[in-house]
């Protein structure tokens, strides 16, 4: 069967900084400048206090892998050609949680807690993905 | 705020044999399990003034036929006031009745219809969803770009859950065995043979630890049940289904936003529930636990308060849950069994906890079921629904 293109963000603009920043190898995080608190996804108000003062900080990239699956089969169509690959919740050292890749791993050395590192992925002219990566001493 | 208990009731309920029919349209699903629960329900077409079809996920069209009118004009309801559509994914049946049951309780309406239908065996290709479900419900912007698609959300619990447990696949497996137990005896569930664990270990993997028999297929069918006032009730002919209880939380939309995805919002959602019936989980003679996925059903079990953390798949694998077991669960095969209609696994276990409270589930009816409990969730198990039923109000 025909392999679809991979699917790009459908990108809020608010959320646009978050993705201008990837395009750069930058992890970019929104933060409440009056409970400060981190944000992930980016909001159009604070959803832990709901203010209006929201400003863009880079992430340290640092987080922990906090669950993980790796795909095998049943892809999605545009994903057909990438199996296997892993599908991960990883929560930042910033204190919140997104879904992301776990790239250039050994798919045995996987753990629940262990720490990855942000990396960068070009998924095309537009748009570069943060995915992670483990942490090696 | 005014509680529902007891002043409610299902009082009928109508559904079509799950499958694959690519002969019959949507409508057919709907049309016949509408016309079955109002038949069972002794109530004249004409008393249903308010008509909750719940949206079916294989055509836009078709759900375009159900907003606007199809169901209450097949059937010629002629004093039908409200035509809407309630939606809200896996969890519809629980947030429509609760709906519906606002509105009897007052008096906004007197007697609600609730329908669903759909045709995901036969209206898609198998590939097609696959692909429906890695969009539907998932952000096209945080998760979709990542191939994000309902085995890996429910393969991430999974993982989680182990890790913070110590639960092995096989108790996922016995889930599995212990719904096909009960679809052995529902002529309205697509499987039906006897399945053991370890044919569901040398089943395909999907995305690690979920293999092909931990998930659920899709398939065409439909399910409807009948709501009226408590005191309508006592003069129809089947045994009032009261509503005790009900709780709900909806905890996320982007499932990276789920603060747990081992536990989900069951505790709060259950606890009020529990709270409101005034009844404890001890109580329950029939659990109608929304699957789906393994998972899910262990969690919500768990969380609502029928056992402690880390043991259900314990019960699962030595019968507990089985036909004749101490808290017969999932009566109906669940969407693992009895099959994947879309919205209607949430309805087909409402209507199957209606069915057993009635005395009416034939060769899988749990002797003298006074109490019930049956949970449902949508979309990325974004929110907990808890619904307790009894035959009387304690």
């Amino acid at each position: 069967m025909e392999i679809p293109e991979k699917p790009s963000p459908e990108v809020n603009p608010w959320a646009k900084p978050f993705w201008d920043a990837a395009k750069e190898e930058k992890l970019m995080l929104q933060k409440c400048t009056d409970c400060e608190h981190h944000i992930f996804y980016p909001r159009i108000a604070c959803p832990h206090c709901f203010s209006d003062n929201v400003e863009w900080v880079e992430a340290s990239g640092s987080g922990t892998l906090f669950s993980y699956t790796i795909v095998e089969n049943n892809a999605p169509s545009a994903f057909m050609k990438d199996m296997p690959f892993v599908v991960a919740l990883v929560r930042l050292d910033e204190g919140v949680q997104m879904l992301s890749n776990i790239v250039d791993c050994d798919f045995s050395e996987l753990r629940c807690d262990m720490p990855v590192q942000v990396t960068f992925e070009k998924l095309n002219e537009d748009f570069t993905l943060p995915k992670f990566r483990p942490v090696r001493k | 705020m005014g509680s529902l208990k007891g002043k409610v009731a299902i009082v009928g309920i109508g559904e079509v044999p799950t499958g694959r029919f690519p002969d019959k349209p949507a409508i057919y699903h709907a049309v016949e399990s509408a016309k079955r629960a109002i038949r069972d329900s002794g109530v004249d077409k004409d008393e249903i003034d308010f008509v909750m079809p719940t949206a079916a996920m294989f055509s836009f069209s078709y759900v375009g036929e159900l907003t606007t009118g199809r169901v209450a004009e097949e059937l010629g309801l002629k004093n039908c006031k409200k035509n809407c559509l309630i939606f809200s994914g896996g969890s519809s049946g629980s947030t429509g009745l609760q709906m519906a049951a606002g509105m009897i309780a007052s008096g906004t309406a007197k007697t609600v219809l609730f329908v669903h239908s759909d045709k995901l065996g036969t209206g898609l290709t198998a590939q097609g969803g696959i692909d429906l479900f890695s969009v539907s419900g998932i952000s096209p912007e945080w998760e979709v770009p990542y191939g994000q698609h309902y085995s890996t959300v429910a393969s991430l619990s999974t993982t989680r859950y182990k890790y913070e447990t110590g639960c092995t696949d096989e108790h996922f497996a016995a889930v599995c065995v212990s719904n096909r137990k009960w679809a052995e005896l529902n002529p309205n569930a697509f499987f039906r043979k006897p399945l053991t664990i370890e044919e569901v270990m040398a089943s395909k993997m999907l995305s690690t630890p979920l293999r092909a028999k931990m998930s659920n297929m899709l398939f065409d069918g439909g399910s409807a049940f009948i709501v009226t006032s408590a005191e309508r009730a006592k003069d129809l002919p089947n045994k009032p289904v009261y509503i005790l209880g009900e709780g709900g939380v909806v905890t996320h939309h982007v499932f990276s936003q789920e603060p747990d995805i081992s536990r989900y919002g069951w505790a709060r959602a259950g606890k009020e529930a529990f709270e409101e019936a005034g009844i404890t989980p001890a109580d329950i003679d029939v659990a109608e636990i929304y699957d789906s996925y393994p998972i899910y059903q262990v969690i919500a079990f768990e969380e609502i308060g029928l056992c402690k953390r880390g043991e259900a798949g314990e019960m699962f694998l030595r019968g507990d849950t089985w036909p004749g077991g101490r808290i017969p669960c999932t009566t109906n095969g669940g969407m693992l069994s009895q099959g994947h209609t879309g919205a209607g696994g949430g309805v087909a276990i409402m209507v199957e906890a209606a069915r057993q409270l009635m005395g009416k589930a034939g060769e899988r009816q749990v002797e003298g079921a006074r109490f019930a409990v049956k949970t449902g969730t949508g979309g990325t198990y974004m929110d907990a629904q808890v619904t307790v039923f009894g035959t009387e109000i304690p």
